[in-house]
């Protein structure tokens, strides 16, 4: 191994460099994808096997539901709030305010709703998987666990992404449905606007396929979110510093995930 | 019978460069070697928790590597593996992480009752009291009795090969001791094939039938403890000097502290 001579090679070109870059990205991308697509295919292979427990699918459910229940329903209803706040102060001289009830109603069950409640079940859910899988890979437990002839993905993997398909959409709804409210109660504090003509405006732009795309991204966002992090977890390299390391790495990913799902969704399904 | 044969393995760069070695059937074999040198890498082999570029493992006449899924499943039933850092499972109690050292199926067949037994006696083996742990999580465990937990979950589903990856590292010399004594009286009691990957050079001599060295990616030496410390070869040389005095720091460094 003659690495003491590489410290006298010429530097590479910039245009060699910047290539290598580009492929180590393009190589690190396909690696991810194929990881993915793997992990994906071992999750419904063990569930259809029926190899997956129903207890720790329920386990998986309330920490994920249950508990992320107060941050999904401050966050819906700042949301709602917000947007009521904003479209009042923009639009009561130029529009009939009852168009408010319908800004709110649109913005927060198609846009507010799923996004930020992904969003930030990334922080909670997302990052704590990719941290426990990680530290269990550096402590030699998901090695153990297939010393003892036991399916990491069966115990582990598919139990948290399937409770991620169920509870994501449970969560959206609940946060459409406390922004929705919370909007309301807003727009009557600031702008006087009632119930009756608050759901009159929503009525009015109101089409129910609107529900079907916000639970739609519900359902991807809770694909996307459990899959991302038990896969980076599993991919963890090194101690305590690759598990921070990782963590930080799955968080971005699964920030960029949303955002580029979200921007993927309207000519997929509003047009 | 574990044979090893021509392993390969690259990871950034080359750490093992076609190994070949073989442990006959009821032998206590250790394995030494500087830092670094692969020895647990080796050791993962055995059972596919890393896979090698080149080479093929063969344990009691099924090959790992060419058997596929099935082989690999039939080889970690005959083997139980002592993980460095005991690899408890965090959030279950020493009950539950000894009986999962039980096959899957037998776990879900066995009336509890019948499973505790199993646990109770495999925790008496490595002289742990069971009354004491069985309810501890492995956090509320001290390193000695994390490794007699780890080693217990190794053992209770009979392996017919034991595995031990470091078993002693970071123990204070009492322990180290113990669990050497440990090593010994278990894989003569259970009738196992044991293969030992340590640092403790002493320790490894003292209670193996044959050890090995690896350094830089190959077998150095392979025979009896007696040949070893016979050896001429100044890299083995070296080693057991550096050896010695790591273990003479360790002793000092553990009565200071």
């Amino acid at each position: 191994m003659n690495h003491q001579f590489l410290g006298a090679l010429p530097l590479p070109h910039p245009i060699i460099r910047w290539l290598g870059a580009v492929g180590r990205t393009t190589r690190l991308t396909l690696e991810h994808a194929g990881g993915l697509g793997v992990l994906s295919w071992q999750i419904v292979h063990v569930t259809v096997r029926l190899k997956v427990s129903l207890r720790s699918i329920l386990n998986q459910m309330y920490i994920m539901g249950i508990q992320s229940l107060p941050i999904v329903i401050v966050t819906g209803s700042l949301a709602g709030i917000v947007t009521s706040q904003q479209g009042g102060y923009q639009m009561t001289s130029a529009m009939p305010s009852y168009v408010l009830g319908s800004l709110v109603v649109e913005t927060v069950v198609l846009e507010m709703g799923p996004v930020l409640t992904a969003l930030v079940l990334v922080g909670r859910i997302g990052a704590r998987i990719t941290a426990e899988l990680g530290t269990m890979v550096v402590s030699e437990q998901i090695d153990a666990f297939k010393s003892l002839g036991r399916d990491p993905v069966a115990i582990l993997a598919a139990p948290r992404v399937i409770a991620g398909v169920l509870v994501l959409p449970m969560l959206v709804g609940i946060a459409d449905l406390t922004g929705i409210l919370a909007g309301l109660v807003s727009a009557d504090l600031t702008v006087g606007l009632g119930a009756e003509s608050f759901f009159y405006g929503a009525r009015l732009f109101w089409h129910s396929w609107d529900l079907v795309y916000s639970l739609t991204k519900a359902l991807v966002f809770g694909l996307s979110i459990p899959l991302i992090s038990v896969h980076m977890g599993l991919k963890t390299k090194g101690g305590a510093e690759g598990v921070g390391i990782t963590t930080t790495q799955a968080v971005m990913f699964m920030t960029l995930t949303i955002l580029i799902l979200d921007a993927m969704f309207p000519p997929l399904m509003l047009n | 019978m574990i044979e090893y044969r021509n392993i390969h393995k690259w990871f950034d760069l080359p750490v093992l460069t076609g190994v070949d070695m073989r442990i006959e059937t009821g032998e206590m074999f250790a394995l030494f070697g500087p830092s670094g040198t692969g020895k647990s890498v080796l050791l993962k082999t055995t059972i596919c928790l890393i896979i090698p570029d080149i080479g093929d493992v063969e344990v009691d006449g099924v090959s790992v590597y060419r058997g596929g899924r099935t082989a690999v499943e039939l080889v970690r039933k005959k083997v139980g593996y002592v993980f460095q850092q005991s690899a408890l499972f965090d959030s279950l109690n020493v009950f539950d992480n000894v009986g999962m050292g039980l096959p899957e199926d037998e776990l879900a067949r066995l009336p509890r009752k019948e499973t505790a037994a199993k646990v109770w006696e495999a925790l008496e083996l490595v002289n742990l009291e069971p009354r004491e742990i069985l309810s501890k999580i492995p956090s509320e465990l001290s390193g000695g009795m994390k490794k007699r937990v780890g080693i217990a979950r190794a053992i209770i589903g009979r392996p017919e090969v034991l595995l031990w990856d470091e078993p002693t590292t970071g123990l204070d010399p009492i322990n180290t001791a113990a669990v050497e004594r440990l090593i010994q009286r278990l894989s003569t009691e259970l009738e196992v094939t044991s293969l030992l990957v340590t640092h403790d050079v002493e320790g490894g001599l003292m209670i193996c039938d044959r050890v090995a060295m690896l350094d830089d990616g190959t077998i150095r030496f392979c025979g009896t403890p007696d040949e070893f410390r016979a050896c001429q070869d100044p890299v083995v040389q070296a080693f057991v000097d550096r050896a010695a005095a790591e273990a003479a720091l360790d002793m000092v460094s553990e009565s200071y502290d």
